[in-house]
């Protein structure tokens, strides 16, 4: 698993889902967790450096959390950034898509706490062995 | 629903047809494996090709689709293209490919010619997967059990009132409508105070765009079950409306179901909205 001290940068449009997404992460031992609106807020903080994580919903406004993840994976100083995607609506064209453009995991909403846990788990044993490689 | 990265098709199993999605980068992956797969599912139904974003089709994988067509047609059954560029039609044209394949604008279209297609109905196909999906919502999020009620059509000037609603359109390239989820404050603030580990006594900024991410929610897992059946229901934001004992009426034109749903807390209303 990730270590707790992680910086962990949660994003999305509704304030509600970052409050659901922060309190889970706590819940799971991490502490240094920030937010942002949109991906362009979210790319912003990025660029600001030591950002560990990378917990994006989809479906936003201005910039989606699929533009942000070509930037993040587009630029060399941040390109090896976990990367999860938050999504309601799962279909193969759009996981699709993603996967090429390089998340390393998605998250089906709605979800529970192990859901979260089990995918960031999934998505720390990927991105450990790209470190490695 | 994961999809391989080096692949550069995939295949989705549907009743009655698949769905074969080609890739924009089909010319740097062996066509090898596209034939074997091909070769397997011929007596599966009718198949439905999606071409989006390619601009030409490899000849290699263009003779495998040919030999898939035949193949369909000796079981009177038939492959469709889709989302067929000017690009690709031109391509297809200068291949002398153009007429030997059916081409339909998109799966809903292809769907409806193939007589696969739902009907346009508020019938139980429509609602059954918002249904669903409210329940699995409030269980997951918010380990609340929801009973859904009898399913009624809404009478011309009922009006459905509560504190605060969720409003999502549904858009598609035939039909449009809408979901509405009508809470409550008392059952809206037991909701949110579970998903958020934290007792709310008021709907407050904080807390008020909760509605739109429960109705955003429901409306992605219906979203994704409907298009399975080919509805082709396009990605929506949803929005918020506010209001001690507010009412909504008249967001499209058509016939409105409602569907009350019993927790113990109290009750709330989705309705939903279809006009062609």
């Amino acid at each position: 698993m990730f270590d707790p001290k992680t910086k962990v940068l949660v994003v999305d449009d509704m304030l509600t889902m970052r409050k659901i997404v922060t309190k889970i992460l706590r819940e799971l031992g991490f502490t240094d967790i920030s937010e942002a609106q949109d991906g362009n807020e979210a790319w912003e903080k990025v660029k600001l450096g030591n950002v560990g994580l990378i917990i994006s919903d989809w479906n936003m406004p201005n910039c989606t959390g699929l533009e942000l993840l070509k930037k993040v994976r587009a630029d060399q100083d941040y390109s090896k950034i976990p990367f999860l995607l938050v999504t309601a609506e799962a279909e193969q064209g759009q996981v699709s898509e993603a996967i090429r453009s390089g998340v390393d995991q998605y998250v089906v909403k709605p979800f529970s706490k192990e859901g979260l846990k089990a995918k960031l788990e999934l998505t720390h044993k990927k991105t450990s062995a790209r470190k490695l490689a | 629903m994961a999809a391989d990265m080096s692949t550069s098709f995939t295949i989705e199993k549907f009743e009655g047809y698949l769905v074969i999605k080609l890739d924009s980068k089909i010319e740097q992956v062996s066509v090898k494996e596209f034939e074997t797969q091909m070769g397997s599912i011929s007596s599966n139904g009718f198949v439905i090709v999606n071409c989006d974003s390619l601009q030409i089709i490899p000849r290699d994988w263009l003779r495998v689709l040919l030999k898939l067509h035949l193949n369909l047609k000796k079981e009177n059954k038939f492959l469709k293209l889709i989302h067929i560029n000017s690009s690709l039609m031109n391509f297809l044209k200068k291949e002398g490919v153009d007429a030997t394949f059916r081409i339909s604008k998109d799966l809903r279209d292809a769907l409806i010619e193939t007589g696969l297609s739902p009907k346009r109905t508020l019938d139980t196909d429509f609602i059954n997967p918002f249904l669903n999906a409210t329940i699995n919502t409030l269980k997951i999020q918010a380990q609340i059990s929801a009973e859904a009620g009898q399913v009624y059509v809404k009478k011309p000037k009922e009006l459905i009132q509560g504190d605060i609603s969720g409003v999502i359109g549904i858009v598609s390239d035939s039909f449009n409508g809408s979901v509405v989820i009508t809470f409550p404050e008392k059952v809206f603030l037991k909701i949110i105070s579970n998903m958020l580990g934290e007792e709310y006594s008021k709907i407050d900024n904080e807390i008020v765009d909760g509605a739109g991410e429960l109705t955003n929610m429901i409306f992605g897992q219906a979203k994704v079950v409907l298009n399975e059946k080919g509805y082709g229901i396009k990605t929506a934001i949803p929005s918020v409306v506010c209001g001690k004992d507010h009412s909504l009426s008249g967001l499209t034109k058509g016939p409105v179901v409602i569907v009350p749903f019993t927790t113990e807390f109290g009750q709330f209303f989705v309705e939903i909205c279809l006009s062609n």
